[in-house]
């Protein structure tokens, strides 16, 4: 038989009445630091103290000590001149695919000084894969980990729950956004934990356009590091943008959802390693055969002259609306297949802050990776095609805006 | 009677707290707004001996100032009345900041003290390691050991 | 079966040795995962949920959750019970219950209800309800043993006893 829900509320009354006794509870000092760290007036500063420590050690491990202190030194040094020179047939197709395309483009064929500028599989892919991402990932997966055990998610949740709502989203849209940051597949995976369709799709949808993987803040560090607060807030703002004007268009409801805060906790070694462990096999699974698979493609496209034509077929649309060179065609071809070695491949076009700016935007906005677009596929293909429906509005509005303001601001044409 | 001369008890012990704390609190306000102020001026800040260095770039400075200086006003709101539980987060808190910002500064020295740098050889020279290590220090780490007496507190808070 | 951010991945990690990803934070869990324990040299399969507030359930993962339940109907349940929020875990228990499931109650997160001095007879809520209770922390592993020996004798009960045994609805 089956109680009515006031008469299972009534039984549970009885039940807990004989059975649980509640002491006197006293509050705690861990208590107290949660709440502090919960309340806006305190909570803001103490999120603005975490981002920092994040962010200075991720820049300090993955940009100062792995990237520039040791990958740099031995890709550039010692792994390309001993390829350049150990693999047969200089200048051939095959050479050009797998170590150095010689100044891409050009007429005449130069050997590469650096990783980023010789395009081959080899060479660039797998400095773009090993040196930069790498250790990029390895070191958020170890703080976001961190902060995950800890159990300041739920509590960063609850603290942005004001102003999310205003995107018709509930604080707990940051846990998805977060998990993004890092990978944006499980991050459309975490969309589950949202109770509406509408929720769900807002949310996906703002993921897979404005929310940069840890792979290519890694790389972005790396090769515009001067340039990185403004990307970050040109990506922010659309977030908050696109969030409220999608909150606003899209039918359906966004109920308030209540989170539980559990208790802080010293975080397990053990889970933590296994959790990073994780990730790095599956990047080695995943990512870095499609970081080859990409340089390979692109080298090949540009090869045929298919880039060329790409970028001269959409030169309209490349410098007359979004104001960066034609280029940029290649780049975009490449993000759909990784983020990061886009933008990788973006650093040696020749162009303005403004330009550099503009394009590492539109190569985070445009298209979701290939993994990302498997991932929405999977939980449904009608809101796919409106996810990309809005997508392409995104990058026309968006992208012509940033061009807009450029233009105000005197630093585009 | 019996809670009142308890609290009694608790805000004597206190009272050395609430004053070194608010001391503390002082001081630590003063280094996030130089830290704000070098970083608007634009000019590196050494002091004259060279102790202490004021970072002016905009990650540094500016965010990590405004982090000095929210653990500083989490110092002096705690002060007062630190024998509740409360307050006496807040000035936990305080200390956690600057752990936070000492704990990235020092990393910070660690990762550029190892590479030998672009030119040099795979790991820097034993010198030139323990060069990065010599003073002038941020301000955070200057703060650090000041911070850790929380840490007394916290233990012998019953 | 549990609440969200109750530690029922924790559970599935110790009982099974495989590596579901386990966070302090509700939502983990989004879908199901399988895996196989061994009780007295017997293979038992063992499945992983997300997270649920009710049999009710209101979004996909919770959905998730209680398809799984309701799609096999002889299985036996764990149910995963947070200590310190003890009476909306006993809501989801109750359900669980009443639909015939045969079921043991993991009281777990001990640790953090005794914290709070919050204090449980579990034997006593054991004689209520007809089913093995068990005080665990499942992150370090206490009462994880206990638990499972007790899983091979769980039966079936109805509501209408538990109703006796509490001394009524009124």
């Amino acid at each position: 038989m089956t109680l009515s829900l006031e008469e299972r509320w009534t039984l549970i009354d009885k039940i807990s009445r004989e059975t649980v006794t509640f002491g006197k509870y006293e509050h705690t000092l861990k208590d107290a630091i949660g709440e502090l760290t919960v309340k806006p007036l305190t909570g803001i500063p103490v999120a603005i103290a975490i981002m920092y420590g994040f962010w200075s050690a991720f820049g300090s491990f993955a940009g100062t000590l792995m990237t520039d202190g040791f990958f740099v030194k031995l890709f550039d040094g010692y792994w390309l001149p001993w390829l350049q020179g150990a693999f047969p047939g200089q200048g051939s197709w095959l050479y050009s695919i797998m170590v150095d395309a010689g100044g891409l483009g050009g007429s005449e064929f130069v050997l590469s000084d650096t990783c980023f500028e010789a395009f081959g599989v080899l060479t660039s892919g797998i400095f773009v894969a090993i040196g930069v991402v790498l250790p990029a990932i390895s070191i958020f997966y170890l703080m976001l980990a961190l902060l995950e055990d800890v159990g300041y998610m739920p509590r960063l949740a609850v603290l942005l729950d004001t102003v999310l709502h205003r995107v018709g989203l509930h604080g707990y849209a940051i846990v998805p956004t977060i998990l993004s940051l890092g990978c944006n597949v499980p991050g459309v995976a975490a969309t589950r934990i949202l109770e509406t369709k509408k929720q769900r799709f807002i949310m996906m949808t703002l993921l897979a356009i404005f929310i940069p993987c840890g792979a290519q803040i890694g790389i972005m560090d790396k090769v515009v590091p001067a340039l990185m607060g403004w990307i970050l807030l040109y990506l922010i703002i659309g977030y908050f943008i696109f969030g409220y004007i999608l909150n606003k268009v899209v039918p359906g409801k966004a109920p308030e959802f209540l989170i539980d805060v559990p208790p802080y906790r010293k975080p397990l070694m053990r889970n933590i390693t296994k959790k990073i462990w994780g990730r790095i096999t599956g990047f080695f699974k995943v990512a870095l055969p499609f970081v080859m698979l990409g340089c390979a493609i692109v080298n090949v496209l540009y090869l045929l002259g298919v880039i060329q034509w790409l970028g001269d077929v959409l030169a309209p649309i490349f410098v007359g609306w979004f104001g960066v060179p034609k280029e940029t065609a290649g780049p975009l071809v490449a993000a759909f297949l990784r983020k990061d070695l886009a933008v990788a491949q973006l650093s040696v076009i020749n162009m303005t802050d403004y330009q550099r700016i503009t394009a590492v935007v539109l190569v985070t906005i445009y298209f979701p990776c290939v993994a990302t677009f498997a991932m929405m596929l999977k939980e449904g293909w009608k809101e796919l095609i409106a996810a990309i429906g809005v997508l392409i509005i995104v990058v026309f509005t968006y992208g012509g805006l940033i061009h807009l303001i450029g233009i105000i601001l005197g630093v585009a044409e | 009677m019996t809670v009142q001369s308890q609290s009694q008890l608790q805000s004597e012990s206190s009272s050395t707290a609430a004053i070194y704390f608010a001391i503390l609190g002082i001081v630590t306000t003063a280094f996030g707004l130089a830290d704000l102020l070098v970083t608007a001026g634009g000019a590196e800040f050494v002091y004259g001996t060279a102790i202490l260095e004021i970072p002016n770039d905009i990650f540094r400075g500016g965010w990590g100032g405004l982090v000095v200086l929210s653990a500083g006003l989490f110092y002096l709101s705690g002060a007062k009345n630190i024998g509740e539980i409360h307050q006496f987060a807040k000035v936990a808190m305080g200390s956690i900041l600057i752990w936070i910002m000492a704990g990235s500064d020092i990393f910070a020295m660690i990762t550029e003290s190892i590479p030998g740098g672009e030119d040099g050889s795979w790991f820097n020279t034993l010198d030139g390691f323990l060069a990065m290590y010599a003073p002038p220090y941020a301000p955070a780490v200057l703060l650090l050991p000041f911070s850790l007496v929380v840490l007394y507190y916290i233990y012998h808070r019953d | 079966m549990g609440h969200p951010n109750v530690g029922k991945s924790v559970f599935f990690n110790r009982l099974t040795g495989a590596n579901v990803t386990e966070s302090n934070y509700p939502g983990t869990t989004v879908d199901y995962t399988k895996g196989w324990m061994k009780i007295e040299g017997e293979d038992v399969e063992l499945v992983d949920v997300p997270g649920t507030f009710s049999l009710d359930p209101k979004d996909k993962a919770e959905d998730v959750a209680v398809a799984m339940l309701h799609e096999t109907r002889d299985v036996k349940v764990i149910s995963v019970i947070d200590a310190s929020k003890i009476e909306r875990g006993l809501y989801l228990a109750l359900e669980i219950i009443e639909e015939g499931y045969p079921v043991v109650i993991a009281l777990n997160m001990w640790d953090v209800a005794w914290d709070k001095n919050i204090r449980i007879d579990a034997r006593k809520l054991e004689q209520i309800l007809g089913v093995p209770v068990v005080p665990t922390t499942a992150i370090s592993g206490e009462g994880i043993k206990e638990l499972v020996s007790r899983l091979k004798d769980i039966q079936p009960v109805e509501v209408d006893d538990i109703i006796a045994n509490a001394g009524g609805l009124t």
